[in-house]
């Protein structure tokens, strides 16, 4: 138990802050963000002593944390939904004022139109664009094949760019 | 498209995070009989409020002829029997 606690351990120093910004790009907000981390880290903990190395570790949290962050944002659909917030609405809701958000205007509407795209292609988009991922290493994450990911992205790109031609 | 990330974090929130993730394994190693309890509280309400809802039900609906005759006859009673109960009514 305590070589477990040891591996933890080194898993949150290593890769709390990666992680960190994985799912705060996915969510804009750092409230979210943090709450994710927590719920993130306890999955692992959880599931750590089943870990068998059958993928890396960078895969294996990436997953858990893609996941629970997907989870996440289709909760915030439906509680959306349910109190009748458009999807453009909820948009709006994540670039409103943040004290952690630091961009110009150009960028806040980059998040606005990130913040508008379907879970999985915002999941792509944020993975590609902000933390440089291959293809490769998302399919190994999301078990998506690489060419649904190619097309998943080039679709989200578009809608970015169009969104944000449309915003000037 | 400026690959900046537009975001920050409080002063010193990486450092606090790792802190307060590394307790995860000792909060979710201790034992806790809340839930436990919880949990048998619920049932046995759940219970009660059954058996509450099933002895009402029963006692406040009467039995109709036909239950009443097959309560009879599965029970043995004789024709002789209700002759005598129907002359004593």
């Amino acid at each position: 138990m305590q070589e477990l606690e040891k591996y933890f351990n080194q898993l949150v120093n290593k890769y709390s802050e990666p992680l960190y910004w994985h799912v705060r790009t996915m969510v804009g907000s750092h409230e979210d963000a943090d709450d994710l981390l927590q719920d993130i880290f306890t999955k692992a903990w959880k599931a750590l002593p089943s870990f068998r190395g059958d993928s890396d570790v960078f895969t294996w949290l990436w997953r858990i944390a893609t996941n629970e962050t997907l989870s996440h944002l289709r909760k915030a659909r439906v509680r959306a939904a349910l109190s009748f917030t458009r999807i453009d609405d909820e948009a709006e809701r994540v670039s409103d004022p943040d004290p952690y958000f630091d961009g110009n205007a150009a960028m806040k509407n980059l998040r606005k139109a990130i913040a508008s795209l379907p879970d999985k292609q915002r999941m792509v988009f944020s993975m590609r664009y902000y933390e440089d991922l291959s293809y490769e290493q998302i399919s190994g994450i999301t078990g998506t094949s690489v060419g649904a990911l190619k097309a998943s992205y080039h679709i989200a790109y578009e809608k970015v760019k169009q969104l944000l031609l449309d915003s000037d | 498209m400026n690959k900046k990330l537009p975001y920050s974090v409080p002063p010193g929130y990486f450092d606090s995070l790792k802190s307060q993730l590394s307790g995860i394994p000792e909060s979710k190693s201790r034992f806790s009989f809340v839930p436990y309890f919880a949990l048998a509280v619920s049932f046995a309400l759940l219970v009660m409020l059954g058996n509450f809802i099933l002895t009402k039900s029963t006692a406040s609906q009467p039995a109709s002829d036909q239950e009443i005759i097959e309560y009879l006859i599965d029970s043995g009673t004789t024709l002789a029997q209700l002759e005598s109960a129907v002359n004593n009514y």
